[in-house]
């Protein structure tokens, strides 16, 4: 009996170092975690919102808490370039994060995977940058389609899927047209 | 044994993948290219190193009845804190070793050589054998991918190695592939293994 209430009690103190030391680091981490994440999506809106280099890019709050941005192409606001908005997808074995920047008739300017944890080799293909180019080969076929038509090439579309990542890339495809689509519907209902 | 052998078993003789047969579960995600091979392997010797140490240097006060629930905590605290840590202060290197790290907490060879080695050994031992495990764990990974990358995809490390009209089977970058690899690979170094002991008599 006595061993037992000796174990439980080395037990507990080991977990509560564990947890104490984990608290700690993940106080100290906290904010440059957040300011690495603001870091990524800022350049991520600038790579979506190509043009806006000079203008600026503007947070919006949407009537459901959640953001979207839109993209000037100078800083007084005259010249509309287009949404961008964050998107999420259920991959295959993580949430898949991005950014679409879309003008207002729904054409995709571009996409930017923002975090991903799919398969190392096959769904991480996603964000693979072939030699020679500089956009990811599977981002870039988003450029310049119609959000609300798109599909991946097994679904009868014209995106070309990832090669053994059939759900990372349908996930990605779907996410962004519907959510696009959505929110277009949404802005014309309120207008 | 030697301080050498501390070091170098890990590399061949007690190598945790063919030999030892431990962290095959990791080894067969995660050896489908050279690249991955690389960074699966450095983070998950670093974690080997981080967590044979501390075990090491904790083994006399850890009671024998319940020192498994004690390991387990410890790594799994070591490697959070390392992931938190790299995502805060490495984002380029935790973008592309990130999502190794969950993966090694249940890579059994840092569990198995806590327990096989490093609750019974000197810290500077626990050094040499996590080194050296770590080590031979990167070289059977990056064997792997090797045939794997090439048959599967046509290339190492990325740069192309066939021509254009090399059609790769596909079947190698897949699990089924890593199966055949890795079996293939251990009936190889089983028959050297047996050649060398009947040369011996």
């Amino acid at each position: 009996m006595k061993e037992i209430i000796k174990f439980g009690f080395i037990l507990m103190l080991v977990t509560l170092i564990g947890a104490g030391s984990l608290s700690w680091v993940n106080n100290i981490t906290k904010p440059r975690i957040l300011e690495q994440e603001k870091k990524a999506l800022d350049l991520s809106l600038s790579i979506v919102l190509s043009g806006t280099e000079n203008g600026i890019i503007i947070p919006v709050d949407n009537r459901d808490q959640s953001v979207y941005y839109e993209g000037y192409r100078d800083k007084d606001k005259k010249e509309f370039i287009g949404y961008a908005l964050p998107v999420v997808a259920t991959g295959y074995s993580s949430k898949i994060r991005a950014v679409v920047g879309f003008d207002s008739t729904g054409r995709i300017l571009a996409i930017n995977v923002l975090s991903q944890k799919e398969t190392p080799g096959l769904g991480t293909k996603c964000e693979e940058i072939r030699k020679g180019e500089s956009t990811p080969w599977f981002q870039a076929q988003f450029a310049g389609m119609d959000a609300a038509t798109i599909a991946v090439d097994k679904d009868g579309g014209t995106i070309e899927s990832i090669t053994g990542a059939t759900i990372t890339s349908r996930a990605i495809t779907d996410a962004v047209r519907d959510s696009v689509t959505n929110f277009l519907n949404r802005i014309r209902k309120r207008n | 044994m030697s301080v050498w052998k501390e070091f170098s078993k890990g590399i061949a003789k007690s190598n945790p993948v063919f030999r030892l047969m431990l962290g095959l579960c990791p080894v067969l995600a995660v050896s489908n290219s050279v690249e991955n091979a690389i960074g699966m392997g450095s983070a998950a010797t670093f974690v080997l190193l981080g967590s044979n140490s501390v075990i090491s240097i904790i083994r006399k006060l850890v009671p024998e009845k319940i020192r498994i629930p004690i390991f387990i905590t410890i790594i799994a605290t070591f490697v959070t804190i390392v992931e938190l840590t790299m995502a805060a202060f490495a984002p380029a290197l935790h973008k592309s070793l990130g999502i190794f790290i969950p993966l090694i907490v249940v890579n059994c060879i840092i569990l198995g050589r806590a327990e096989a080695f490093a609750s019974k050994n000197s810290l500077f031992l626990s050094i040499l054998d996590g080194l050296g495990m770590g080590i031979g764990f990167t070289l059977a990974l990056i064997t792997i991918a090797t045939f794997r990358e090439i048959l599967g995809n046509g290339s190492w490390l990325g740069i192309t190695v066939f021509c254009q009209n090399f059609q790769p089977a596909l079947l190698m970058i897949l699990a089924p592939g890593a199966f055949l690899t890795i079996g293939f690979l251990m009936g190889f170094f089983n028959w050297i293994e047996n050649r060398k002991n009947n040369l011996r008599g």
